[in-house]
């Protein structure tokens, strides 16, 4: 017998960081080597509980840990926010087909994201700003319900806006007493002007109704759907295109996605749904 | 490849029997299902006239079975080699769809290809087709010309058994003290068999013919309401699902036992309602007969696009099964009426 693709890598959750009120990012090391690219996603396996798809929000460049963000909001994750330090856990992967980053050199980027959108968001923003100088320009829109909501806050607030070709903007839909910033949802923030369209590429990640108002904005400004690049987030749970639950039309997100053109899936129902 | 020919069956199973275990058909009221044959005598022989009402996935891809072993990983059971008698050109056209995607080269799924490899498969011809079989009408035929180790058809004065592989064909040489000259006129009263079979097949879904490629009627049809009218019945027992020998959705959970964790494989269906939901309670398909499209498209479009074939055989096990009288050759023949009105359509307007 080959490898057990189902069989899960034995790792450890070494350290817990709480980022909003319902999101926490888990640093989790894998007993050996584990390599993927910005975008892919691994399964987490909570031993005797279940497992689910998250998408890494670290950088690839470490191969010995990575970071995964997790908002609660099923079993698994609920389950998984109660976990301590040392909680042994199992990863399957990495699958999928991550962005196609190399297709984005010299050219702008547009990066539109939400609420826990931000982490398979922030995995490729170090992943570009790494190699700023092949694009053009990075430009982020993100937004959260409240500041409190923002994930990454420290990085966020500080050190990103600092980063020479970076350009970002946040919103808010309601503020609190220190919010300075913009009041609205995030398509309040997007302007045709942000980025020349014509020599662009949009990457957009965040809750279904978020990513639905976004690309039909982008599609206003004149973005052609081959440019708007979707995190298809789907129930999948075989991770390698056989048990069939994300299939979008065609597609298994596992497998041909999680990232997909718009014009890829444009014609399928209820894709947001 | 040889060709022999025996008058009883018996011996040939017995000999199969002293080898590796082996499945032959047995009548259960109406339908035919598997069990283990005991050379003894236990085991009455029947021959089949169609497929059994158990899919022969059951062989290779159980309804559940231990995926995943934490944190010491187990070593899976060492597949003894096994045979089944009696199976049908549909089953072996289902098999050839379960290997696209379980021996897929990138992931190939390590248990289907363990029983995949130690699997010895004996088919056999297909006499008085059933009132739901319709593989006519998606390119199959009653009886196989490829993918068997042993394909065995009756004649009058007894069975030809034909070998289809390297493996077959040895054990007919190895056996060869089983089996006598071929007599005259066998061959041709097999032909004969066969075409009457076929065309019977081919009486019985007279009304049920397609006017295009199925992919082609079936993707024409997307935005028909012929999901929605012909989901309106549909019970969501899944029995279609199970019963199907190409459907092959299974999901994963874990377990907790006294001293390991466990992953499990399990059938599923996309039937279901929360089949696709995920956990922050977005559905794609809340909609029966949107689920009803997909496993149709799925069927007879996605699947091709992928793997260059139909998702169906024309069994009519779900026919069979149904409990909502939900009728696959139902929806084919509205989406086929459909496509051809369309058709006509475009044809004015070309005029």
């Amino acid at each position: 017998m080959t490898g057990n693709l189902y069989q899960p890598i034995n790792s450890e959750i070494v350290d817990i960081i709480d980022e909003s009120p319902t999101i926490k990012s888990f640093v989790v090391v894998p007993e050996k080597e584990f390599k993927f690219e910005t975008g892919q996603f691994v399964e987490l396996t909570l031993p005797g509980q279940g497992e689910a798809p998250f998408t890494p929000s670290s950088s690839p460049k470490d191969t010995r840990k990575m970071e995964i963000t997790i908002m609660k909001v099923g079993r698994v994750t609920g389950l998984l926010h109660e976990c301590k330090k040392g909680q042994k856990i199992g990863i399957r992967g990495p699958y999928g087909n991550g962005y196609p980053i190399d297709d984005f050199a010299g050219k702008e980027v547009y990066i539109v994201g939400g609420g826990v959108g931000l982490a398979p968001i922030r995995s490729l923003f170090l992943t570009l700003v790494d190699r700023i100088k092949d694009f053009k320009s990075v430009t982020c829109r993100f937004g959260a319900r409240t500041p409190d909501d923002f994930i990454y806050k420290k990085a966020l607030f500080g050190p990103w806006q600092q980063i020479g070709g970076v350009n970002i903007k946040l919103t808010v839909d309601k503020a609190n007493g220190q919010w300075s910033g913009n009041v609205g949802v995030v398509t309040t923030i997007l302007d045709r002007s942000d980025v020349d369209i014509a020599n662009a590429v949009a990457v957009v990640c965040g809750p279904p109704i978020m990513m639905k108002f976004v690309t039909l904005k982008l599609l206003e400004f004149g973005f052609p759907p081959k440019n708007i690049y979707l995190s298809m987030e789907k129930n999948m749970s075989c991770g390698v295109g056989k048990c069939g639950h994300c299939m979008i039309g065609k597609y298994y997100v596992c497998k041909d996605g999680p990232v997909f053109t718009y014009e890829q899936i444009k014609n399928y129902p209820n894709i947001w749904d | 490849m040889e060709v022999v020919f025996t008058r009883e069956l018996k011996p040939f199973l017995d000999a199969i029997a002293q080898q590796m275990e082996l499945y032959v058909p047995k009548k259960s009221n109406a339908h035919y299902v598997f069990t283990r044959y005991e050379p003894s005598g236990q085991t009455q022989v029947e021959f089949s006239n169609i497929r059994a009402c158990t899919p022969v996935k059951e062989f290779l891809f159980p309804l559940r079975e231990l995926a995943a072993v934490f944190p010491e990983p187990f070593e899976p059971e060492q597949i003894k080699p096994f045979a089944v008698f009696g199976l049908k050109q549909c089953d072996l056209r289902s098999i050839e769809i379960l290997d696209k995607v379980f021996l897929e080269e990138e992931f190939e799924d390590p248990f289907y290809a363990g029983r995949r490899q130690k699997m010895f498969i004996i088919s056999s011809d297909c006499f008085e087709p059933g009132k739901s079989c319709f593989c006519n009408v998606l390119g199959g035929q009653p009886f196989a010309r490829t993918g068997f180790d042993l394909n065995v058809s009756q004649v009058k004065d007894g069975f030809i058994i034909e070998a289809g592989s390297q493996k077959g064909n040895d054990f007919l040489q190895k056996h060869s003290a089983l089996f006598m000259a071929m007599p005259v006129g066998a061959l041709v009263e097999r032909d004969k068999n066969r075409a009457e079979t076929q065309k019977q097949l081919e009486q019985n879904n007279a009304e049920l013919k397609l006017d295009a490629p199925v992919q082609e009627v079936v993707s024409s049809g997307y935005d028909s309401d012929v999901f929605d009218e012909e989901a309106k019945t549909c019970v969501e027992c899944q029995a279609c699902t199970r019963v199907c020998p190409t459907c092959h959705c299974f999901y994963l959970y874990d377990t907790r036992q006294k001293d390991y964790f466990s992953k499990m494989k399990m059938w599923d269906s996309c039937m279901r309602l929360a089949y696709a939901k995920v956990a922050g309670g977005a559905n794609p398909r809340k909609i029966l007969g949107d689920r009803l499209r997909h496993r149709l498209m799925h069927k007879f479009s996605y699947f091709l696009d992928r793997y260059g074939i139909d998702m169906c055989v024309g069994c009519g096990r779900c026919v069979d099964a149904e409990s909502g009288g939900v009728d696959i050759r139902a929806v084919l023949k509205k989406l086929n009426e459909e496509f051809k009105s369309k058709d006509k359509q475009k044809a004015e307007v070309k005029k």
